[in-house]
């Protein structure tokens, strides 16, 4: 408290009056109306009974542990396996997804960091940013239409002949995660150029002249260096996959729900806000509780992130 | 160390091929008179898949109302980020990156929880005040979107700030400016071009997204969830269309802040300014921004206008007619079949198989007159698709 | 200039700056006179920045207190003292034309735009760069952004003008022609130029008179000959100029002068500051290299020649007598004249009013 009032002043010694009114209120506006206080009124409404708006804050209006206990148990007391599993699933496939785009997102990181040069690079840069500008709907719609029964790819791999009944990849997931892995790629990319451009190229060299083949190389010298980059990439990647609603529900399979579309079904279908409150909370937690593991795991700070 | 670079190239390619490739297949299907947006078989040349773009009263309806909320968003966002980036800059380490993990953490939160959270809040405050007013979509878009998109602006600002030399201020306090013209005369238009990129950004930010906003906007309808909503219940060309405007106007976009960039850079001295591009007065007037803009501008709206002029109508009847007969074939086939078998053992009616689901995505397959497995699945399945397809909502 | 002319006198009343348990200036105690060219010399980290800054108003000392003109600055922001800084980086407006940035000062205050660009052509005019104010700051030369600078901070018209070693950037040629040009502006407008540099030619050339600190403490005040001459504390003897250090026991002392006992002899020698000895107190001596002369009789020992080094006007001529080496600093007499060679043996001496007796304490080598 003492600190912020100490950078208040500072403010007003520097920037004036005005300046500093407008930074203290937008901030705090920011911080409490509308991060804080929204989580905390979701918290606070996944304790609730689903009521009838004549009867809120009436006797019937306590808190309750029912939302989350039907997350976990059914009406009959069995294991709610089934929300489980989705949640569970959505996890491992948002942790696959992730590791594909480490995977693909790795070398081009490093060809734009330290192979490519002058116009090669930034028309790298500029066709990494292009697709990322058409609308997320449109991107998913794109592999809808690559994937589709009478799709580009089963049209050419039938003309091929390497199948010859259209394969269904909408109900194998494969257009939804394909979907999804090109749909970070960015945030993936530059996160890990930022770190790996920092590496000193002669080290690289200096490196190879030692006679360090080029995989030792990539695992002593550039990893470690890629390392912030590459998990705060993973974070943004991960948090994003898990929480996206739009590619699901345009490449998911019609047996497969992704959690959030769980979230969205108990508030646009069934009406129950407090069940959708208690699953949402429930992803939250999950999610930040997994990407602090991940961070403790990795020896990497939050402040990283978004660098 | 040259193999190593082929593999470089290589892997480029087709890591870009990965990037482009969807979408450039996306933006030919919307000139393909076909009903199902495909590539193959190629029916016909059209541009119909724009006019039917554009007559779509519900993404229409819902560009007006993502135009509202993004101005909106923009106007309160781009302040937040920058008074979010200027507090940063006055606190001390710890307390620094404190702040900073709060306010980051927004981006990270999934957009489904910013939008519940939003509209319970908002929905608690309307009951316990009566002020229904602010219980609307635009209102609660605008509201749940600025939580995470004054982060995005607030990560250009800081990116400009790191960049400002503080002596800067205090030469200006010391030559006798008040606190407050220090900071509207230095620092204001020290970070005017990060001002005019965040409300880029945050403005795309806005227009986009779904996740939230599918949640906060209620009633209402924006742009992007309209969008979601026609490719939730049934595809077609005319959303192709939608994404060979919109990759148009980021080319153009692109091309045109290239030009820009490199203009400035060549002025600014370096390997450009000596590029016999800048020094031909012709070439020097043609790599102007401006004037790319403009002939981008020209090509593209004659294309337009060529484009609009071109009548597809004879060359679908055409193929109409071709699937049509087509079909009449089949089903003479598919009658002599059922008669052989009636003739052989009773009635049976064959059940739509997996294919047709296939094209219809996860729409669910509509009633369909039953019909036969053909020999060329692929072919029949889109013949079907041409002409039975279910008509997409409205 | 006005018959009155204000007091435009700073009086450091025991300023203390601290930045928590670390203290960047102690207690400085010194006045500067209105009208004076007053240079604060050290090397960089001793705390002149964190001084300059005190008087500017961009920090308040921790303790006593700052006067302006004979009146308190305490509480008074650095737009409302008649001070102006030249910053070490010089700080001109990037995005603002040379001459908006010349006429900052009076934009803030509200002067009319013609007048500002009247006053902004006349500042041109004096320091000698008519026609460039519609050029970018970017645009211009390291000398030339540091006349605008100078104008820009003319142009509030101050009483003092604060300068944080404004021609550190400059190559040797254009610091040397700037070092007079600066001089012939403050005697020009008659204000107090307080000028900070760890460049003691500069420091030395242009002042009135010098101020040389170390870690924080003002070592010495008074005219550039007094410094060099009569350095009153082993720092400012080793940091102002070239000086051989001799470590010794007092043997004796009588008035002025004392006997110090080193492994190389006996010498008789001035006592710096006026202080008192006793005998068997451990003391440092100094001797310049330009006064150590060869064949002299008074202070006389031996050394053996050991390398040279020749810079043209002067032959620096190192000797080694005991353990420590000395440096001997010879005029070049040209083809007429002759120099030892190495290995020969020389005669040396000084006189006792050129060695200075000084207690022992840290050295600029230390620092
Ligand atoms: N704001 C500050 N906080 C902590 N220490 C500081 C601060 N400003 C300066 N110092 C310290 O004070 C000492 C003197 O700095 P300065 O006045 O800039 O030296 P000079 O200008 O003589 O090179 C340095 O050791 C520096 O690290
Ligand atoms: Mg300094």
């Amino acid at each position: 408290m003492k600190q912020l009032k100490l950078a208040y002043t500072s403010l007003l010694a520097k920037h004036g009056m005005g300046a500093a009114l407008f930074v203290a209120i937008s901030v705090t506006l920011w911080v409490v109306v509308f991060i804080t206080l929204p989580q905390l009124s979701m918290l606070d409404y996944s304790f609730r009974f689903n009521l009838p708006a004549d009867q809120i804050g009436t006797e019937a209006d306590h808190y309750t542990l029912e939302q989350y206990h039907s997350f976990f148990f059914n009406s009959d007391g069995s294991f709610n396996a089934l929300d489980i599993t989705i949640l569970i699933r959505t996890l491992i496939a948002a942790l696959i997804v992730t590791m594909i785009d480490v995977l693909i997102c790795y070398p081009i990181a490093y060809i734009l960091a330290h192979g490519a040069k002058g116009v090669a690079a930034r028309l790298m840069v500029i066709g990494l940013i292009i697709p990322y500008w058409i609308n997320e709907i449109l991107r998913a719609f794109a592999f809808r239409v690559l994937f589709g029964s009478t799709g580009v790819v089963n049209t050419w791999g039938m003309q091929m002949g390497l199948w010859d009944a259209p394969v269904d990849f909408i109900r194998a997931d494969v257009a939804l995660y394909c979907g999804l892995a090109y749909a970070y790629i960015l945030l993936m990319v530059f996160p890990m150029y930022n770190a790996i451009e920092a590496l000193d190229h002669t080290q690289v060299e200096a490196a190879r002249d030692m006679g360090a083949p080029l995989w030792r190389v990539h695992w002593r010298v550039v990893l470690p260096m890629a390392k912030p980059g590459i998990v705060s990439g993973a974070t943004m990647v991960f948090m994003l996959t898990a929480g996206a609603l739009a590619a699901p529900q345009i490449l998911g399979g019609p047996s497969s729900l992704w959690f959030t579309q769980l979230i969205y079904q108990w508030f646009n279908e069934s009406s129950n806000w407090p069940r959708g409150s208690a699953y949402a909370v429930v992803l939250l937690v999950t999610c930040i509780s997994f990407v602090l593991l991940m961070m403790r795991v990795f020896k990497v700070s939050v402040g990283e992130i978004g660098k | 160390m040259n193999r190593h670079t082929l593999f470089g190239g290589a892997y480029a390619l087709a890591f870009f091929a990965f990037l482009f490739g969807p979408l450039v297949i996306m933006a030919t299907t919307a000139f393909n008179s076909s009903r199902f947006p495909r590539v193959a078989p190629w029916e016909c040349f059209t541009t119909g898949w724009f006019g039917e773009l554009f007559g779509n009263a519900r993404l229409m309806e819902g560009l007006m109302n993502s135009v509202i909320i993004g101005v909106g968003v923009v106007a309160l966002a781009v302040p937040i980020g920058l008074a979010g980036a200027l507090a940063l800059s006055e606190l001390p380490a710890k307390l620094r990156s404190m702040l900073y993990t709060v306010l980051i953490l927004p981006i990270l939160i999934p957009g489904v929880v910013l939008g519940i959270s939003t509209i319970v809040l908002w929905g608690q405050i309307t009951r316990g005040t009566g002020a229904g007013f602010l219980y609307n979509g635009y209102f609660l878009t605008i509201v749940g979107q600025i939580t995470f998109v004054s982060a995005y602006a607030m990560l250009v600002f800081i990116a400009r700030l790191q960049r400002f030399d503080a002596t800067q201020t205090e030469a200006a306090l010391d030559l006798g400016a008040t606190p407050g013209q220090a900071f509207r005369k230095i620092l204001l238009p020290f970070m005017a071009p990060a001002i005019g990129s965040a409300a880029f950004i945050t403005l795309l930010a806005s227009f986009e997204n779904y996740n939230t906003t599918v949640f906060t906007v209620l009633s209402e309808s924006t742009f992007t969830t309209a969008l979601a909503s026609k490719v939730r219940h049934g595809t077609d060309p005319s959303l192709s269309a939608l994404a060979v405007i919109i990759i148009t106007l980021t080319l153009v976009g692109a091309l045109t802040n290239e030009a820009y960039q490199r203009r400035k850079e060549a002025e600014a001295g370096g390997r450009a300014s000596r590029s016999p591009l800048y020094a031909n007065p012709v070439t020097r007037a043609l790599t102007h921004p401006g004037i790319v803009f403009a002939i981008l501008v020209t090509v593209i709206g004659g294309i337009t206008y060529a484009g609009s002029q071109y009548d597809s109508s004879v060359c679908e009847a055409a193929v109409l007619q071709e699937k049509l007969d087509r079909q009449e074939e089949l089903r003479a086939e598919q009658r002599e079949r059922i008669e052989a078998q009636e003739a052989e053992q009773g009635v049976t009616v064959p059940k739509p198989d997996s294919a047709f689901g296939g094209a219809f995505g996860g729409v669910g397959t509509p009633a369909a007159p039953a019909a036969p497995k053909p020999e060329s699945p692929s072919a029949f399945g889109g013949a079907f698709g041409g002409i039975t397809a279910p008509e997409v909502d409205e | 200039m006005p018959d009155q002319t204000p007091d435009r006198s700073v009086l450091l009343d025991h300023v203390s700056i601290r930045f928590g348990n670390f203290t960047a200036v102690d207690n400085a105690n010194l006045k500067i006179n209105s009208g004076e060219f007053f240079s604060f010399l050290g090397p960089s980290g001793c705390g002149k920045t964190t001084m300059l800054r005190c008087i500017s108003g961009f920090s308040e000392p921790t303790e006593g207190k700052v006067l302006i003109g004979g009146k308190d600055m305490a509480g008074v922001g650095p737009n409302k003292r008649p001070t102006a800084l030249i910053f070490q980086h010089l700080a001109l407006f990037p995005l603002m034309t040379v001459a908006e940035n010349i006429a900052f000062p009076l934009e803030v205050r509200g002067v009319s735009k013609k007048e500002r660009r009247k006053k902004a052509d006349e500042l041109l005019e004096m320091i000698a760069l008519p026609g460039i104010g519609d050029k970018k700051p970017g645009e211009l030369s390291g000398g030339q952004k540091q006349r605008v600078a100078i104008a820009r901070a003319l142009a509030v018209e101050p009483d003092i003008l604060l300068l944080d070693e404004p021609l550190s950037a400059l190559d040797l040629k254009l610091r040397q022609h700037m070092r007079t040009e600066l001089r012939a502006i403050q005697k020009q407008v008659g204000v107090t130029f307080i000028y900070i540099t760890h460049d003691q030619g500069e420091a030395l050339t242009m002042s009135d008179r010098v101020a040389v600190m170390s870690r924080g403490v003002i070592e010495q005040v008074g005219e550039p000959d007094r410094i060099y001459n009569r350095p009153r504390s082993a720092f400012v003897a080793s940091f102002v100029g070239e000086n051989n250090a001799l470590q010794g026991v007092i043997k004796g002392q009588s008035g002025d002068l004392a006997a110090l006992e080193t492994p190389m002899g006996t010498f008789e020698a001035r006592v710096g500051g006026g202080r008192k000895y006793k005998a068997g107190d451990a003391a440092l001596l100094f001797v310049r290299p330009e006064q150590l002369i060869p064949g002299a009789t008074e202070n006389a020992f031996h050394a053996t020649l050991t390398r040279q080094e020749f810079e043209g006007a002067a032959n620096h001529v190192f000797a080694k007598a005991g353990d420590s080496e000395l440096r001997i600093s010879m005029v070049n007499a040209g083809l007429a004249g002759s120099l030892p060679g190495q290995g020969e043996s020389l005669s040396l001496g000084f006189a006792p009013m050129n060695g200075t007796i000084l207690p022992v304490g840290h050295m600029a080598s230390d620092s």
